[in-house]
């Protein structure tokens, strides 16, 4: 209860409470930062105690749960976490090394045994497997330190699954009859923050003093709030009620950075690219010469300029991101893949491939003119924009486009039974090379038209990517795997199933008044979803 | 006693109808619940994971027997009062969440909504007894604007200069993050503190259809025959206005009003979202976005039987009140 008090000491709205010094905590208060407030605590409009990692409307987790690696997302390092080493023995057995001396927030050692433990209930309880890190994996098996996995086929790509997992611990989930419907009232993990007390208004928790590392990590502990409705919690934002958020806000210099300049930052960095995608089932999509056009056609500096508020930068063919993941970017190719805006260039691709201009129209290779529809979710006015953009981009050159808003449910029902002519996907972003270019493309995650098609919407089918795919998924060694990821992307450069547009934004506020050391464009160590990471990284300031 | 009978059994048959397109028109809104609720947590734009949206559709079980035989099921369900698990916040039930919400509603909605009858009825009635003065044509005049004005943009005004340029009350929620929910002063305090800005954005828009009813009611009532026989038989001025002007004008209000009150929680979902209030009109709301079937249709049930029971009394309290209604056209 000691603790709860000294939450609410920091909030800034309960001028009742009175001021005791922090030093009166008795925990070493020199050198840590104090409670930091943070946005959503997630969990829904009503959130409710959850503390399943692996449930969908699970609340905030705060670093309570651990994962084996860090995959650092801004520059996909591999950070030991809970493991101190991994080893592919072949590409269907999988090693890793469990970190000693660990101990559970009740006392208990942390062992391989959890690890093994974890994955078996994933395996037995595919509705928790929220990674599908146990689709491939035939058996796992912990033996002293070491936990071993093999898998029913060649599968490279399911280290970032597996060492993205969070681990729990089996002696207290081993007793769930039904962990589906566990909602882990008092949540036991291994990580820096441990729960401290929750209701629908505020999740709040505090150091862990005994956490592994527990000499690295400076932060006190970490408020997260429920959101104030829309615009209601930008204003809270701009108040400087939020030490750290992720939230859109149209022109953040002046509603935000210019309320306090010396404090309030943000870094907006590169997210996965947005696409326009094609259904290549149909004419004139069918048509790799149309595709080529279409990367030309786009004005993508105007989207990210005027759509995107100039939020965000425009996107590699490669689908690869830049600048986080542009050490995979074949040098082969030129500018890395960036297409610029070439109306001309564009319109004589159609041309010498038998599409001609006239009366204002570009008529297909039947004579026809050539008209079709663009799908995007009603609402989602950045897309909306951009698709207005494309609009009238195509409209340059005689292509008759028109943009139809079905709600979210519609179009991704329709997105996946193939019922549409073109729509933005965001296919890649990834760490896991294989993931990137297997989603949107792997023949195996299609389906015929009026079927339900998991990720490859756009029903590519092309047997030299998905024997490219294949070959990444034996192959465990980044150096070669590097050659095979250098042909996707030439398949990228010359096939154009998918043209990536822009990077999204990955949202991020921060003030360095109770903390510093925060990512940001000069200093990008990791992107701001890495909240480990970035915790790790704070300090107070000087 | 025909009319009663009659009337129950409209009410029989009208129920059934309303449980029936309960159940058929959230199934043919279409769409994969596990898709919209993976992509209503990771925020719109956002890629996700195949896995994960195949994780949820196991989680949630997603029935893949015949329609009829869910039908069947759903009516099963709901003779033994069982709702289900809610799709957004599995593994609670649909009655945990909505026990949740619905004081919230009812306190704030409820207050509200009888106190803007009472002093629509007073000021209509008020201003119909001084017609043509200055306090009528004021209230007319007022009650016109007001109504007129969108309510979210009141209640965005009232939210932008009270809450956010003045700091008088705070911007959401139903209560401070410090506080627990118990019956202590310390959270009623803290509760009704965070009420007064709905209530009040309720308020200024919520008496507007009672003024002006009770007022052209009464100004009706005051023209009649008896109405000057009483002036004639020289009452005093206060027992004409109350006996027999006010006293006759209520009647139609209070029919409307006993109507309006099963609206009650359909009428909840603008307030609530603006002021992010813990009620049932957000959990409707967010349920129609996430496809949540079982909250969607056990709230729509609500309040169509809210609804329905109301017009039902008000019919039933008719007959008794109005002698002429019970025997029809004879």
């Amino acid at each position: 209860m000691k603790v709860s008090r000294r939450s609410v000491l920091l909030m800034a709205a309960a001028p009742f409470v009175p001021i005791v010094p922090a030093s009166a905590q008795g925990s070493s208060s020199e050198g840590m930062v104090q409670q930091l407030n943070l946005g959503s605590m997630g969990g829904g409009t009503n959130p409710q105690i959850n503390f399943n990692p692996f449930a969908p409307n699970k609340l905030s987790l705060g670093t309570m749960f651990e994962k084996l690696y860090i995959i650092n997302d801004y520059n996909c390092d591999l950070v030991p976490w809970l493991a101190t080493k991994y080893t592919w023995k072949d590409p269907r057995t999988l090693d890793f090394v469990i970190r000693t001396g660990v101990k559970w927030s009740d006392g208990q050692p942390f062992s391989a045994k959890d690890v093994a433990f974890t994955f078996n209930m994933l395996k037995k309880n595919p509705a928790l497997d929220i990674n599908g890190a146990t689709q491939l994996m035939s058996a796992v098996s912990a033996n002293g330190d070491t936990v071993t996995f093999t898998f029913s086929a060649p599968a490279a790509q399911a280290f970032y699954q597996i060492g993205d997992t969070w681990i729990v611990p089996e002696h207290i989930w081993s007793d769930q009859q039904d962990p589906v419907k566990f909602t882990n009232p008092k949540p036991v993990g291994t990580g820096p923050m441990l729960f401290d007390h929750f209701n629908s208004q505020e999740l709040v928790y505090k150091r862990n003093p005994d956490y592994w590392q527990a000499d690295k990590f400076k932060v006190s502990g970490l408020r997260y709030t429920k959101p104030a409705e829309g615009s209601a919690d930008q204003l809270r934002l701009a108040n400087g009620e939020y030490d750290w958020n992720a939230m859109f806000v149209p022109n953040v210099q002046k509603v935000f950075v210019d309320r306090d300049p010396q404090h309030n930052h943000y870094w907006f960095s590169q997210g996965s690219p947005i696409s326009f995608s094609m259904n290549l089932t149909k004419a004139p999509f069918n048509d790799v010469k149309f595709r080529e056009a279409m990367a030309y056609a786009i004005d993508r500096d105007a989207i990210a300029k005027k759509a995107e508020l100039g939020y965000v930068t425009t996107a590699s063919q490669t689908m690869m991101q830049i600048p986080g993941q542009k050490d995979w970017i074949d040098p082969k190719i030129a500018d890395q893949g960036k297409i610029a805006y070439n109306k001309d260039k564009a319109l004589q691709t159609l041309t010498s491939a038998g599409y001609k201009q006239q009366g204002g129209k570009l008529l297909g290779k039947d004579g026809k003119p050539i008209q079709f529809n663009f799908m995007v979710p009603a609402g989602w006015s950045d897309w909306i924009q951009a698709a207005q953009i494309i609009q009238r981009n195509l409209a340059d050159l005689g292509i008759k486009m028109n943009v139809e808003t079905p709600t979210a449910a519609i179009h991704d029902q329709r997105r996946a039974s193939g019922d549409f002519d073109t729509l933005f996907t965001v296919p890649a972003g990834l760490c896991s090379m294989y993931t990137n270019f297997s989603l949107p493309l792997n023949s195996a995650a299609t389906a015929p038209v009026g079927k339900n098609a998991t990720s490859n919407w756009i029903r590519f089918k092309d047997p030299a990517t998905d024997k490219l795919l294949a070959e990444l998924a034996s192959t465990t060694d980044p150096a070669k795997q590097k050659p095979i990821v250098y042909q996707l992307e030439n398949v990228m450069m010359t096939q154009y199933p998918l043209i990536p547009l822009w990077y999204g934004a990955v949202w991020f506020e921060y003030r360095t008044e109770k903390a510093i050391g925060w990512p940001s464009e000069s200093d990008p160590y990791c992107s701001p979803n890495d909240t480990e990471l970035v915790l790790m990284h704070l300090r107070p300031p000087k | 006693m025909v009319y009663f009978l009659r009337r129950i059994a409209f009410f029989i048959v009208t129920l059934w109808a309303a449980i029936t397109l309960n159940f058929i028109i959230p199934r043919i809104q279409g769409g994969d619940p596990a898709q919209a609720i993976v992509q209503s947590f990771a925020g719109q734009g956002q890629g996700v994971d195949p896995a994960q949206v195949q994780a949820v559709r196991l989680m949630l079980g997603i029935p893949n027997e015949n329609l009829f035989q869910q039908y069947i099921d759903y009516l099963k369900a709901i003779g033994h009062g069982q709702f289900g698990l809610s799709y957004t916040y599995f593994p609670y039930t649909v009655t945990h969440m909505i026990l949740q919400a619905l004081p919230w509603t009812l306190v704030l909605i409820g207050v509200t909504h009888i106190l803007s009858f009472f002093i629509g009825t007073a000021v209509g009635a008020w201003a119909a007894w001084r017609r043509n003065q200055l306090f009528d044509s004021l209230a007319t005049s007022i009650s016109t604007f007001l109504g007129t004005l969108p309510f979210f943009w009141t209640g965005l005004m009232l939210l932008y200069f009270l809450a956010f340029k003045l700091g008088w009350f705070p911007d959401s929620g139903g209560y401070s993050g410090h506080e627990s929910i118990a019956f202590s002063f310390s959270f009623l305090k803290d509760a009704a503190y965070h009420a007064i800005l709905p209530a009040l954005a309720l308020l200024i828009t919520g008496p507007m259809g009672w003024i002006m009813g009770m007022r052209n009611n009464m100004i009706q009532i005051l023209g009649d025959d008896y109405t000057r026989l009483a002036r004639a038989k020289g009452l005093s001025e206060a027992r004409i206005a109350m006996m027999y002007g006010a006293r006759n004008a209520i009647l139609p209000n209070v029919t409307a009003f006993a109507i309006s009150l099963g609206g009650i929680m359909g009428g909840s979902i603008i307030v609530e979202q603006i002021f992010n209030y813990p009620g049932m009109g957000r959990l409707f709301f967010e349920s129609i976005g996430n496809h949540d079937y079982p909250l969607m249709q056990t709230i729509f049930l609500f309040i169509t039987v809210g609804v329905l029971t109301a017009n039902f009394l008000a019919d039933m309290l008719y007959g008794v009140l109005d002698p002429r209604v019970r025997r029809g056209g004879r």
